[in-house]
């Protein structure tokens, strides 16, 4: 039972960076960042990858966003992706969700799909909230925050992750929508032959019209939304920082164990 | 459409979870506002003591009972809103969590109405809904401006509001019927899981050391345990060291994990995400050591130390030893 399983993937900022705000103050500084895969779409990228290679089929990388997003699509064909589509959204800082998954909805709709993959959360926003958006416009069932998948002849068995490291197991019909949760494979790294390769491999790139609207906005919800401001966020209980260098600070920590008690002998 | 604010219930096996009471407390603020009041949709099966549990904080509960609902399903959870919500609320409010973000987003779109997920708080202002956010592993606050003729949906992370105490008059309890047809669910649930416990039990412990990915390699763990081992504590961990198996997934603070209140937590290189910080900032000293100066961890930390935490733990417990 070959599956086509379309994979949402997102580029988003290095979250380990220190961050700006921009001089409008609606939105960071993105003149000096650098760009990486969502770190739960890696983990969904690799559980399609295998769905495909125990059961056939065909797994296609999808991305809304700017031109950049190319690089993550081509490292998705490298680890195993066998098509790779854009959907030529340009705003980089996309915050309306509920726009992003309508237009990826369209998009996964005009081609066959058994099961779509999202990462469980984007590391840059952390919402967890466009799988279960594109599910509920696709109106196919859908599970979050899934750690273990079984394919059956009609549908799907899978493990939820639920708060304290309980589980729930739940069966869906098929199409289906998954939002994969970290953890639940080891990603591969992509064989340099492979990378080479998906430098040369094709791109679909899909417009607004393709999807039956003149612009992107065609896709937005019946609401106004603007980001009224971006700041550092207020300090409430900042640590009280140890100074000085490693010496300094390890002497300064010792002490302060021992005044609390924490040093026996 | 109406001006109530609705707060799904969540209950897991006969409990009702905290972040309910509160959604509760989010709620009545923001009814206050909408000129409307606060109501828990409570969705279930053989509920309605949970019912007078949650009416005893003062608060109107809408009941709705079904065999579909006998445990949480989004599909069905979203049958039986769209059935009892006729009139749609002005809010609908969900706890920001494996049930909430699993519900919320779909229900958006179903309903064709905007949703603000992951809040750290929310006001109106003129029938515009604030959201305030956090983003960027919690670097940046976001305020965000919603304006809708369709109800607004939201999710608010755990720990952001004061949850509703009990109430000196109950609120009442208003059984509605629902029709649910199954067959168009699509989610059919089996049974919960829970991990088997073979090992320590880090929520015991006075004294956790934690280690996140800033350790950088699973060859490095001893530095660790050797900070543990002077301190009398056990080693504990982010998630991620548990993912790749470095540690076993009974180490793993946090919200899918444990929940630590030890007297001294040190958190090594840790960045702090929010699902991290949920599992343990209730301990009582919390010393956290990070090489970047605007890691989040250093928000709920005592004491900061901007260091890399393979030279700076060694050096403090060659100090331990030395004393
Ligand atoms: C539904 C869900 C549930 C989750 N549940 C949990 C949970 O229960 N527990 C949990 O922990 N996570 C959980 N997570 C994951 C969480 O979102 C974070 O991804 C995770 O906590 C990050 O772990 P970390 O801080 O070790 O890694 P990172 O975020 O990568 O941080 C590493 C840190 O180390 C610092 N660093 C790097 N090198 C050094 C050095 N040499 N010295 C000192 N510092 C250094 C970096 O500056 C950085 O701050 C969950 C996620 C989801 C979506």
């Amino acid at each position: 039972m070959p599956l086509d399983v379309v994979v949402c993937l997102k580029q988003v900022p290095n979250p380990d960076l220190q961050f700006q705000v921009a001089a409008d103050g609606k939105d960071i500084r993105r003149d000096a960042l650098n760009y990486k895969t969502n770190g739960a779409d890696e983990y969904a990228l690799e559980e399609a990858v295998r769905l495909k290679e125990k059961f056939g089929g065909k797994v296609t990388a999808l991305t809304a966003g700017p031109k950049r997003a190319e690089q993550m699509l081509r490292e998705a064909m490298a680890k195993g992706a066998d098509a790779a589509v854009r959907l030529a959204f340009d705003d980089p800082a996309a915050v309306d969700d509920y726009q992003v998954a309508n237009m990826i909805a369209a998009a996964i709709a005009k081609r066959p799909h058994d099961l779509v993959l999202t990462g469980v959360q984007s590391d840059d926003y952390g919402y967890s909230a466009t799988g279960p958006l594109v599910a509920g416009f696709l109106k196919i069932p859908h599970a979050s925050v899934v750690t273990r998948v079984e394919v059956s002849e009609k549908g799907l068995k899978v493990w939820r992750e639920l708060e304290g490291g309980d589980q729930e197991v739940v069966s869906l019909a098929r199409p289906a929508l998954l939002t994969i949760q970290f953890g639940i494979n080891q990603p591969r790294y992509a064989p340099l032959p492979a990378i080479m390769k998906a430098s040369r491999q094709p791109i679909e790139e899909v417009k607004p019209t393709d999807l039956g609207q003149s612009t992107w906005d065609g896709f937005r919800g019946p609401y106004t939304l603007a980001v009224r401001k971006v700041s550092p966020p207020a300090a409430k209980g900042h640590a009280e920082m140890i100074p000085g260098n490693v010496a300094d600070q390890a002497k300064a920590v010792a002490q302060l164990l021992r005044e609390k008690g924490f040093v026996r002998g | 459409m109406g001006a109530n604010v609705v707060a799904v219930a969540e209950h897991r096996e006969g409990k009702i979870a905290g972040v309910t009471y509160e959604l509760v407390a989010k709620g009545r603020e923001l009814a206050a506002k909408t000129g409307g009041a606060v109501q828990v949709a409570l969705l279930g099966k053989g509920v309605s003591g949970l019912a007078g549990e949650v009416a005893s904080r003062g608060v109107e509960v809408l009941l709705a009972e079904h065999d579909a609902l006998a445990a949480y399903t989004a599909g069905g959870y979203a049958q039986a809103l769209a059935a009892m919500l006729r009139s749609p609320p002005k809010i609908l409010l969900a706890g920001h969590t494996s049930q909430g973000f699993d519900l919320a987003p779909r229900l958006a779109a179903e309903w064709t109405a905007p949703i603000v997920a992951n809040c750290v708080d929310l006001a109106m202002e003129d029938g515009t809904l604030i959201a305030s956010r956090k983003i960027l592993n919690d670097k940046m606050a976001v305020e965000l401006a919603v304006t809708s003729e369709r109800p607004y949906i939201a999710t608010l992370r755990p720990g952001s509001v004061k949850p509703v105490g009990p109430a000196g008059a109950p609120g009442k309890v208003t059984p509605v019927s629902v029709l649910i047809d199954p067959a168009k669910n699509g989610r059919t649930f089996h049974g919960y899981e829970r991990p088997e416990v073979q090992d320590i039990d880090i929520a015991a412990a006075d004294v956790v050391v934690s280690a996140g990915r800033g350790i950088q390699k699973k060859e490095n763990l001893p530095v660790i345990e050797g900070l543990a081992k002077a301190l009398g504590g056990v080693v504990g961990a982010s998630r991620p060291l548990t993912d790749m198996d470095w540690l076993p997934k009974t180490r793993q603070v946090g919200q899918s994990g444990k929940t630590v209140r030890p007297k001294l937590y040190i958190a090594c290189g840790i960045s702090g995400a929010m699902q991290h910080i949920a599992g343990m900032k209730d301990a009582g000293l919390i010393i956290a050591i990070n090489t970047d100066p605007s890691a989040p961890i250093f928000e709920v930390a005592h004491y900061g130390v901007v260091a890399n935490v393979l030279e700076f733990v060694p050096a403090l417990v060659k100090e331990l030893k030395s004393g």
